[in-house]
């Protein structure tokens, strides 16, 4: 057991989270909570303080993605909609996307260099979205074949060019994304030599549906995640072929690379676990949680009437869970460090906290 | 607890004897009409004859009173009740009993308990007759057939050495057909507790083989038979007035204990409901006001 | 302690669909573990119809959001049907009913509690064929409560409701007999 240092977490009180995004510098955090607002919240004087309210979609928000360089967010929602905000004279200024999706969108990506995003959608596509200059506007793309179900989550190769595009259909899928209207010409790399867009570069099975796919930081490996409780890995390096690592866990959700060999995955279990890459395949290093949670035993009487009254015991301690989360976590991102050595992460969960992980001796001990 | 009903009926009871009283205490009487209903769709009305309010008329109302004056009932109720029995009843009434309240003997108790008891002494003539068939040895009288209610008869028959009593009942919810099984076969194994309880039968769905030549007996899924077999000890002189007073109050008895059952299931689900509503409940988080502020604790790579 | 079981996700959802266990302690424990799974839900929204979130396990409009249902059973009559999909998961019981009693029981209170499936979030009003109630747990409803607090009533129920039903059918039967005996004692 090796003490890691304090897991800052906050409550924001706006309920549920499933998706966050921080600014370049960490000072602020647009949050999604369940609803159809994105709330930018900002530190001041030891508190989080809501200083904007995006609402403009009118269904609940579910991604938002936050360009570091350009200062740009983009949000997506239930409603099929897409809008690019812009920071300017003290408020955020929405642009509507021609996204031209008929369902839900489900997550939404900047590419690395900033100059397009794609969105997932239940109308069983992607949408590679870039600003058409001639008409000052956000135009798309479509990748539709062979995708068979709702795209669940996307991650942008480092190239800015390869989109890894997990579906509800059991398949993780490697796409190109290339929009010649914005993009330089790609080197080849170890996924393919021949990059069109729509290409349809690598195709994995999967045993359930996929919550989260991920390049690496180098872009040579690609790790996801499903709802049969496993975690695959991908190098396309080796062999290309996926190998399916099961866990007696229940289904993670969401994953991040901390390093070129090392990942974070969290989930229904509520707790990160860290995996390291050994010989192509995941090995368990830890799991990341705080030590079983004491609640405050001492109770007003009149909560504690109150509790006999609704729940028909006077125990508070008995409904939290060991762990810090106490309901699914939904998303991890990287807070600081570089891409192939994170140093923190946070993750935000249905239990309304986001918690900020400092990962300085999990990452020690994978050397051991 | 487990409620016998009474013999009497207490609105009437209460009713005489505060009228009673008033008039005994020398206080001005008052006007009375009052109309009101007992089992079996009895109805009764305590009025003053012609306005008089010296005098006091009850009447009740059988539906199937003129089934019991073949058995019997005039006789009876001028052996019971006397001179107070009107020759004709009030209208629309089957018997009216008068009384005058400037002539009440000085302890009217008697009195009110067996003008209360007016019902049962309407049917206890038709169990009298045959108890006396039976004391006489007499077999082969027909068979009485009282429709006591809509849809649900009585059939009383004697042999030397027996009174049969057959009731026919209507269960109206099919629930209540399962529930009233259940009761039926307590009373069908009660004579194990008690020696000198009477043999008690019941068939459901059709009539016993003693009814087999009654053509209109109902038969159905919701119709209930229980037979009483009355023996000597039962249908005696001594005995008898108690058997009397017993067997006519078994349909409602019976009834009623089966809504009992019915209300206290209904109880006990909704306390149940709402147990299963609170533990339910222990898994929606108490809603706390956190501040948004840094709650560092240390936590341990596992 | 007890032995944990391993969390059946692969192998009941997907080799097998049928769990036999006839003791109480491994029945119970199958089903844990089995609801534990099947409540790792996410928000969906409807890929057939535009601007819908419905539960996809009532709808049925997409073959691939369903998961292979599951049947933990005791006995022939006790059993648990757990119907998961990607938004929500449909978990139906059929309780024990011995005789008619116990069926008549089964039936009022399953129907007096489905009257209050407005207090009761995740009841479904009518259960489904062949069962005696049915629950429909979506994902609003993991969002809002504990999802381990969730699989603890499921589990309460499940005991409660046999404990039930046969102290009720107790007390009816002593009753009966006790009204049968204070009529019968009367005569003399």
């Amino acid at each position: 057991m090796n003490k890691t240092g304090p897991v800052q977490h906050w409550n924001l009180g706006i309920g549920p989270i499933n998706c966050h995004a921080w600014n370049k510098d960490r000072s602020q955090v647009a949050v999604c909570a369940s609803s159809h607002e994105v709330h930018i919240l900002e530190w001041k004087n030891g508190e989080w303080v809501t200083i904007h309210v995006l609402n403009e979609h009118d269904l609940p928000v579910t991604g938002i993605d936050w360009a570091p360089e350009t200062n740009k967010i983009v949000t997506c929602s239930q409603d099929k909609n897409a809008f690019v905000w812009t920071f300017e004279n003290k408020t955020w200024k929405p642009e509507l996307v021609v996204v031209r999706i008929n369902r839900a969108a489900t997550c939404v990506r900047w590419s690395p260099l900033e100059n397009k995003f794609a969105v997932g959608s239940g109308d069983k596509l992607v949408a590679i979205c870039y600003y058409e200059k001639e008409n000052n506007w956000w135009v798309s793309k479509h990748i539709k074949k062979p995708i068979r179900s709702t795209v669940t989550c996307i991650d942008w190769h480092p190239n800015n060019v390869l989109l890894a595009v997990g579906a509800c259909d059991f398949k993780n899928r490697v796409f190109s994304a290339f929009i010649k209207e914005v993009d330089e010409k790609v080197a080849p790399n170890p996924w393919g030599t021949k990059m069109p867009f729509g290409q349809l570069m690598s195709e994995f099975a999967s045993k359930g549906w996929v919550h989260q796919t991920l390049f690496s930081p180098s872009g040579c490996r690609l790790a996801w995640v499903s709802h049969d409780s496993s975690l695959t890995l991908v190098d396309a390096n080796d062999t290309k072929e996926a190998k399916v690592h099961c866990t007696p866990m229940l289904p993670f959700t969401c994953l991040r690379w901390v390093s070129e060999n090392t990942l974070l995955a969290a989930g229904h279990d509520c707790s990160p676990v860290l995996y390291a890459v050994a010989n192509g395949d995941f090995k368990q290093v830890c799991k990341l949680d705080v030590q079983s949670a004491q609640q405050s035993t001492t109770s007003s009487a009149r909560e504690m009437f109150q509790s006999i009254d609704k729940r028909a015991t006077s125990a508070k301690v008995d409904t939290q869970l060991k762990s810090l989360h106490q309901n699914t976590i939904m998303q991890i991102l990287a807070h600081s460090g570089a891409p192939n050595n994170v140093v923190k992460v946070t993750t935000c969960a249905v239990d309304g906290l986001i918690a900020v992980w400092d990962l300085k001796n999990a990452n020690a001990q994978v050397a051991h | 607890g487990m409620i016998i009903l009474e013999q009497n009926n207490r609105i009437l009871y209460d009713l005489l004897e505060m009228k009673f009283n008033n008039a005994k205490e020398g206080n001005k009487p008052d006007l009375v009409d009052v109309r009101f209903a007992d089992f079996d769709g009895v109805l009764y009305h305590v009025s003053n004859p012609d306005g008089d309010k010296t005098k006091l008329m009850v009447s009740i109302s059988l539906k199937f009173f003129r089934e019991l004056q073949e058995h019997g009932a005039d006789d009876l109720l001028r052996r019971e009740y006397g001179s107070a029995v009107l020759p004709s009843p009030e209208s629309g009434y089957s018997v009216s009993l008068i009384y005058d309240l400037t002539a009440l003997s000085d302890d009217f108790t008697d009195t009110i308990m067996k003008v209360s008891s007016l019902k049962r002494h309407c049917f206890a003539s038709v169990f009298e007759k045959y108890f006396e068939f039976q004391e006489a040895g007499q077999e082969g009288m027909k068979r009485a057939v009282i429709h006591y209610r809509e849809d649900e008869t009585l059939y009383v028959e004697a042999k030397a050495d027996r009174v049969t009593v057959i009731f026919s009942t209507i269960f109206k919810d099919p629930d209540d057909v399962v529930i009233g099984k259940v009761f039926l076969q307590e009373f069908r194994e009660g004579r194990k507790a008690s020696q000198t309880a009477p043999q008690v039968l019941y068939s459901l769905g059709e009539p016993p083989m003693e009814l087999k030549d009654q053509k209109d007996a109902k038969v159905g899924d919701n119709v209930g038979y229980i037979t009483f077999v009355l023996f000597p000890r039962h249908t005696n002189k001594k005995a008898r007035a108690n058997t009397i007073d017993l067997i006519h109050t078994f349909r409602d008895y019976l009834h009623y204990h089966i809504k009992c059952s019915k209300v206290y299931m209904h109880t006990r689900m909704r306390s149940k409901t709402s147990d299963f509503l609170k533990v339910l409940n222990r898994a929606r988080p108490e809603v706390k006001v956190e501040k948004k502020t840094i709650t560092g604790r240390s936590f341990n790579a596992q | 302690g007890s032995k944990r079981l391993e969390r059946p996700f692969l192998k009941a959802f997907r080799s097998c669909r049928a769990i036999m266990t006839t003791t109480l302690q491994p029945y119970l424990d199958a089903v844990r573990v089995t609801l534990e799974a099947a409540l790792c839900l996410e928000q969906f929204s409807s890929q057939v119809v535009e601007r819908h979130n419905k539960p996809e396990v009532e709808v049925r409009t997409s073959k691939e959001l369903l998961m292979t249902p599951v049947v933990i059973a005791r006995n022939k009559q006790e059993r648990v049907l757990i119907e998961p999909s990607v938004n929500s998961v449909r978990v139906s019981l059929a309780v024990k009913q011995s005789d008619e009693i116990e069926k008549i029981l089964t039936h009022k209170f399953t129907r007096f509690m489905c009257q209050r499936a407005d207090n009761f979030i995740v009841l479904r009003r009518k259960p489904i064929e062949g069962y005696d109630i049915s629950f429909l747990i979506t994902a609003s409803h993991t969002q809002l409560m504990f999802k381990h607090k969730l699989v603890d009533f499921l589990i309460h129920f499940m005991q409660e409701i046999d404990k039930e039903i046969s102290d009720m059918k107790l007390s009816l039967n002593a009753r009966a007999r006790i009204s049968a005996e204070e009529f019968l004692k009367r005569f003399n």
